[in-house]
């Protein structure tokens, strides 16, 4: 049992997983009848499928070998990391500030990450971000603002 | 001749100075993004759906479509220098290409591609313009029945067609009706699944998930599987581009069959761009008298595949345009786009629109000849492009993502919900399912429910609408009978085949 596919059957039990909480919450809704169906009835359905396609598809996985991927932490961290320093601090402190972050923290996704070519990538990114959103596309958002 | 009025007309909003600007800038954007190597079409149609809301839908079409069929020619450029597919449609081009481009033949490829990507596009085109309003005129007399069984046999084409694994595609594709149900429900105007979060009363922002999903997930994936490959020649001069007489006399075979395949299977909902490459190249090896010399640089094996899917990116804009059902995520994309103008993608798009519909299909031809142009000649920019290394790329798609989801509703909420989506399109990846139908089942969920109800409405809660009436029931006999092939296909296959 050592070498299963346990993606697919880690891939199966969250299909259960968000399945049965569509199903459960569909409940909450109207079902209706087929005739005149309610807000419940179609998303119930969908779940109770969801659950059955997760089933058969860690029951497959569990008659066949794989690997199990290898996760790497520190993109998926850094990355996701920058995005929420941005969106944070965009409304905050405006447009530039925002973007140095986003540059600064996303870089470190790469462990060779150099600071100088970084920080002219971030100068010229967030010039492009206000000429082009602030002028150009006229979105509401200030290139910099003093929070306090 | 009706059709040559409808494409006058067509021509005459195409070369509108507005429309040729975002012809232009499309096609230029769709080789560039085409030529790099881990930004892939469907993440930049994401990242300009924000930018189309402040232009008219023709001119908006016109770019979106441009990048699609764009980053098909740019596409190769990659797979034949650096055997790294730009696109994943033109994967089959590395197998010849760059074999041919270790010889010293990279030129000849590059311009051989070329020119069976035009005429590829060319005959695509054709056919749209033939069958599309046909096509169309049967499209109005379906009832809320046969569009619900004609979105289910499109779902489960892309879900059993182009992936590894039809019961993960079809997984997919519910999960993403699903997150369709999220939001205020037409009828009966209850909030579901919201979280009690009122960002999501209006449901969860299409250009955010498909961001999350195509932008943030594909940049974390890249960053460490990517390695910058070298170039196999040292200069592309436009000398070294003449083909032989040889090179000429065997390539147009392979140039019409590879059009016939990726016309065929382009038309087809959920079969699409990838399928026809792959499916033309199987071809090409098949009819060949010496199949050996394939993967060791035959000439065949590059055109071929690189004609089929131009021909085949032309072609999905039938069901797309005439009927209102996309054959691939991209396609889906170019839907919500319409739906965003307020325009109803459907059969009485011909008819009602029909500046937009033709206009569209002569802003193809006039794409086309641009990127003829911008690949031959300019060749040269994009090989250095090539050299760009990916640290300094990415930080820029994130920021385009974050400043193009924010700019929707001008709202923080929408980054987060990118940001869940990035995180859940990454685990995604690992674990070997693919987003494409996801995003399918996401834009098709409303609708399909609409017809469900209104269907089943009509036949007074009688299930066997769908199989009496009978273009509903072809749809349904087709459904099953793909079903069955998946299944049937699977078990055989046993093992998962690897990754195409």
């Amino acid at each position: 049992m050592r070498n299963r596919d346990w993606s697919d059957v880690i891939g199966g039990a969250l299909l259960i997983a968000v399945g049965l909480y569509f199903a459960i919450q569909a409940g909450a809704y109207d079902l209706g009848t087929l005739r005149r169906m309610g807000p419940g009835f179609f998303p119930r359905t969908l779940g109770i499928f969801l659950v059955g396609l997760g089933l058969l598809i860690a029951a497959l996985a569990l008659l066949r070998e794989g690997e199990l991927p290898k996760p790497r932490l520190r993109p998926f961290v850094a990355i996701l990391g920058g995005i929420l320093a941005f969106a944070v601090s965009v409304e905050w402190v405006g447009m530039i500030p925002a973007t140095f972050l986003l540059v600064g923290i996303s870089a470190l996704a790469e462990p060779a990450a150099r600071p100088l070519p970084t920080l002219i990538l971030a100068v010229a990114l967030s010039t492009i971000a206000v000429v082009i959103f602030s002028q150009g596309l006229s979105i509401p958002l200030p290139a910099y603002r003093w929070p306090f | 001749m009706e059709i040559l009025a409808s494409l006058a007309l067509g021509f005459e909003t195409a070369f509108s100075p507005m429309n040729l600007l975002y012809c232009f800038l499309g096609v230029f954007l769709g080789t560039l993004i085409g030529v790099l190597p881990g930004i892939g079409a469907l993440a930049t149609i994401s990242l300009l759906l924000p930018v189309t809301f402040h232009l008219p839908a023709t001119a908006a079409l016109v770019m979106l479509a441009g990048v699609y069929y764009g980053a098909q020619y740019g596409g190769s450029t990659a797979s034949i220098l650096l055997n790294l597919p730009g696109t994943p449609a033109a994967a089959v081009a590395c197998l010849d290409g760059y074999p041919m481009a270790k010889q010293g033949r990279a030129g000849v490829a590059l311009f051989m591609t070329t020119i069976g990507s035009f005429v590829g596009a060319s005959l695509g085109i054709v056919a749209l313009s033939a069958f599309g309003p046909k096509i169309a005129e049967i499209g109005l007399a379906f009832g809320p029945a046969e569009y619900f069984s004609m979105m289910l046999l499109g779902l489960i084409a892309a879900s059993t067609l182009s992936q590894q694994s039809p019961v993960k595609g079809i997984a997919m594709v519910v999960l993403g009706l699903l997150l369709g149900m999220v939001g205020t429900d037409v009828n009966s105007g209850a909030l579901r699944f919201t979280f009690g979060l009122p960002g999501l009363i209006d449901g969860i922002s299409l250009v955010a998930i498909a961001m999350g999903l195509f932008g943030i997930a594909e940049v974390i994936a890249s960053i460490t599987n990517l390695k910058t490959g070298r170039i196999a020649a040292g200069s592309i001069t436009l000398r070294s581009m003449i083909p032989t007489r040889k090179d000429l006399s065997s390539s147009w075979m392979p140039m019409l069959r590879g059009s016939g395949i990726g016309s065929f299977f382009g038309a087809l909902p959920g079969a699409g761009a990838s399928i026809a490459s792959f499916m033309s190249y199987a071809a090409e090896k098949r009819v060949a008298r010496d199949p050996s010399r394939f993967g060791k640089g035959a000439i065949e094996g590059v055109v071929a595949p690189e004609t089929a899917n131009n021909a085949a990116a032309q072609t999905a804009f039938i069901p797309t345009l005439t009927l209102g059902i996309p054959g691939d995520a991209t396609m889906a994309l170019m839907l919500g786009a319409l739906m965003i103008h307020g325009i109803i993608p459907g059969p009485g798009l011909v008819s009602e629109h029909p500046d937009l519909f033709w206009g569209l299909i002569a802003s193809f031809w006039i794409g086309n000849v641009l990127l003829v142009f911008l690949n031959l000649p300019l060749i040269g920019i994009w090989v250095r492009i090539l050299a760009i290394p990916y640290r300094m790329l990415y930080p820029a798609i994130l920021l385009f993502v974050c400043l193009g989801v924010y700019s929707i509703n001008n709202s923080v909420f929408d980054i987060g919900v990118a940001l869940v989506f990035g995180a859940v399109g990454y685990v995604m990846i690992l674990l070997r399912f693919e987003p494409a139908p996801l995003l399918l089942g996401f834009i098709l969920g409303p609708l399909m429910e609409e017809h469900l109800r209104r269907a089943l409405l009509l036949s007074r809660g009688e299930v066997t609408v769908f199989f009496e009436r009978p273009i509903s029931a072809g749809f349904m006999t087709a459904t099953v009978l793909l079903l069955g092939w998946g299944i049937l296909s699977m078990i055989r296959r046993r093992r998962p085949a690897p990754p195409a």
